[in-house]
């Protein structure tokens, strides 16, 4: 205690260089806490739109429906899974859907499209496809023969809301099928790809399409979270015989995800370690200059018994409570900062095209996570605490009789 | 007679470094000194005196010959025996009475108790009786610039002697005091000396001081060039 007293003292010697020691401590960890926190706002909020936008939770299709899109792999013994699977605990509900390559047409134009028929009533309760429909409406439970087209597609085709557009796919028996469509309504899913290269249409016309009778190709499904993936998989595990049975997360669905979010963690880590750094170069100097002021004092208190090791305690010390000083503030300011974006969010304006090709919003809400906090903390501690050891190391090495007699 | 307690043999320190010639502070020096004497190093400035305080007192090392202290050669110890002799065995009075300025006067008489990891209520209580004892009692809760010249003083002889040393070594003690001031610190130093048997050696120019002690060793020019016993 008498140690940690003499530190504590010390360091109040020059009030004004180490509350700005403090200062530079707290920012850089505020602003790392910041960062963090956009960046887990930003990968959450990204893996929420895939989720909440074009997956779903979990898929489930027949193995290799996912590469080939054949379409004779529809489900076996679909009711039997629907059944298990909604008996799972964590399922909130799910859908079903076909899916097929197409290509849609007007008299001038053409494009190959993934179809997808869709149960208008069930679809809107797994995935929020019906706030994406900006132009027109979003299908009908009753109607028949409408489609939904991404707005990027609609301007490559040149068609609106009421146009007609012929869809062509191969039928599960081999043969060419085509009907005629009309537009109901014009997607901004947040995808680039999606507003360009799929187009929904319901379920039945699907179907109809492809001569199939109720089958279908996939299985979505809603959970209570994102968290609760792991425990569903397991107990689907145990209830489902899985092997003529693929079951994909969104993160296997669009794995881009999670490998940006391992992109951006590595950008934060490096600029986490290079802001700690600086302010530990920062710390040093103020330690360094308060060492070399007190030249002769810490040559009386070696003069008078001090060991070296004690005299290196005692300015590890004072670089330990200017760092906590620091972190203590960073902390708050780092919080309230974080929080307050949080709620409010950070708007982006003129990139909604670049960050939907990403599955970014537009509007990202910070979020603290306490485990990037501590790493943060930890990592700040230990670089400057390393680095600290420099000039408590060098006072370590006075010889007394020089410190005693040295002048400025 | 007793074994000496500090005993120099042949001493030479040779100041060296990379800028300037090498410059002889001390030329073969020897004495002995008893225990419970009250010894005046004096001689012009730059004569060897706190040269030969630094050797005694651990703080630095011969460049040839031996100190030894109760019979034990400390000339060729290491730091952390060094650092030990000076915590158990030796007291520092230094000129500019060099008290840590951020402690009390208190804290710092009772430093070197807490070097010696005695217990806090332990290190308070003897740092009390020695501040009474030293006429500081009442300004115990002051920092040092808050003590006059005279007041530091007696605190930094109460540093120098809580811990109960067998040496007590000064340097320049009074130079920085007043007469008056000068006077009564070292009859205290006396009194110390008489009641305690703490051996006392001490670098002075001043013949006042100088009379006052029970024995005068002359340096000139790095070299012992008389050593009188006074009564």
């Amino acid at each position: 205690m008498f140690l940690l007293k003499l530190a504590i003292l010390n360091i109040n010697r020059n009030p004004r260089r180490s509350f700005i020691t403090v200062l530079a401590v707290a920012v850089g960890l505020a602003a790392l806490i910041f960062l963090w926190g956009f960046s887990d706002g930003t990968i959450e909020r990204q893996r929420d739109n895939v989720v909440r936008l074009f997956t779903g939770h979990v898929q489930i299709h027949t193995v290799g429906f996912e590469q080939s899109l054949s379409p004779e792999l529809v489900l076996k013994d679909r009711l039997g899974i629907v059944e298990k699977i909604q008996s799972q605990p964590h399922v909130v509900t799910l859908t079903e859907r076909v899916k097929a390559e197409a290509l849609i047409g007007t008299s001038q134009n053409s494009r190959g499209v993934l179809m997808i028929g869709v149960d208008p009533l069930r679809e809107p309760l797994v995935i929020e496809i019906r706030e994406q429909v900006k132009e027109g409406h979003f299908l009908s439970p009753v109607g028949n023969r409408e489609v939904l087209v991404g707005y990027r597609l609609a301007e490559k085709l040149g068609v609106h809301i009421g146009d007609k557009v012929v869809i062509m796919t191969q039928a599960i028996d081999g043969t060419l099928a085509g009907y005629a469509y009309r537009v109901r309504g014009i997607l901004h899913t947040g995808s680039l790809d999606l507003d360009e290269l799929s187009i929904y249409t319901t379920l039945q016309s699907a179907q109809e399409l492809l001569g199939l009778e109720k089958e279908v190709h996939e299985l979505v499904i809603r959970l209570t979270s994102r968290a609760a993936i792991p425990g569903f998989l397991n107990a689907v595990k145990k209830t489902l015989d899985e092997t003529p049975y693929e079951i994909l997360t969104w993160d296997d669905i669009i794995p881009s995800v999670n490998q940006w979010a391992s992109w951006a963690e590595a950008i934060i880590r490096t600029i986490l370690v290079t802001v700690t750094i600086v302010i530990g170069v920062g710390i040093m100097n103020t330690i360094v200059m308060s060492v070399f002021e007190r030249t002769r004092e810490l040559g009386v208190m070696m003069a008078i018994g001090t060991s070296p090791a004690q005299i290196i305690r005692l300015i590890l010390l004072e670089t330990l409570v200017l760092e906590c000083f620091g972190v203590v503030l960073g902390v708050i300011a780092g919080y309230l900062v974080t929080f307050y974006f949080g709620i409010v969010g950070i708007h982006f304006y003129g990139v909604e095209e670049a960050f939907s090709a990403t599955y970014m919003s537009t509007v990202t809400y910070t979020q603290v996570k306490g485990i990037h906090v501590i790493q943060s903390i930890l990592t700040l501690v230990a670089v400057t605490s390393l680095i600290g050891i420099y000039p408590a190391w060098k006072a370590g090495r006075m010889v007394p009789v020089k410190a005693i007699y040295h002048s400025y | 007679m007793d074994a000496p307690i500090v005993a120099v043999e042949n001493i030479t320190k040779v100041f060296k470094d990379q800028i300037s010639l090498p410059v002889r502070a001390l030329t073969d020096v020897s004495f002995q000194i008893q225990e419970g004497e009250f010894v005046a190093l004096c001689g012009p400035s730059g004569s060897g005196k706190t040269t030969l305080l630094n050797l005694i007192g651990c703080l630095d090392q011969p460049t040839r010959g031996k100190v030894f202290f109760d019979g034990e050669e400390i000339s060729r110890l290491g730091q952390q025996a060094l650092t030990r002799y000076r915590l158990e065995k030796i007291g520092f009075i230094f000129q500019d009475y060099n008290l840590i300025p951020t402690l009390t006067a208190l804290e710092n008489i009772e430093y070197v108790l807490w070097l010696q990891g005695i217990p806090s209520a332990q290190r308070r209580k003897r740092a009390l009786v020695i501040c009474e004892r030293f006429g500081i009692a009442k300004l115990v809760t002051r920092r040092p610039p808050q003590l006059s010249r005279g007041q530091q003083q007696r605190a930094a002889v109460a540093r120098a002697v809580i811990h109960k040393p067998r040496i007590v070594l000064g340097d320049e003690l009074t130079a920085n005091l007043d007469h008056k001031t000068g006077t009564e610190l070292m009859d205290f130093l006396k009194e110390l000396n008489r009641e305690e048997k703490i051996t006392f050696i001490y670098a002075t120019h001043d013949p006042m001081i100088m009379a006052r002690a029970s024995r005068v060793i002359r340096l000139e020019d790095g070299q012992l060039v008389d050593d009188l016993r006074q009564y």
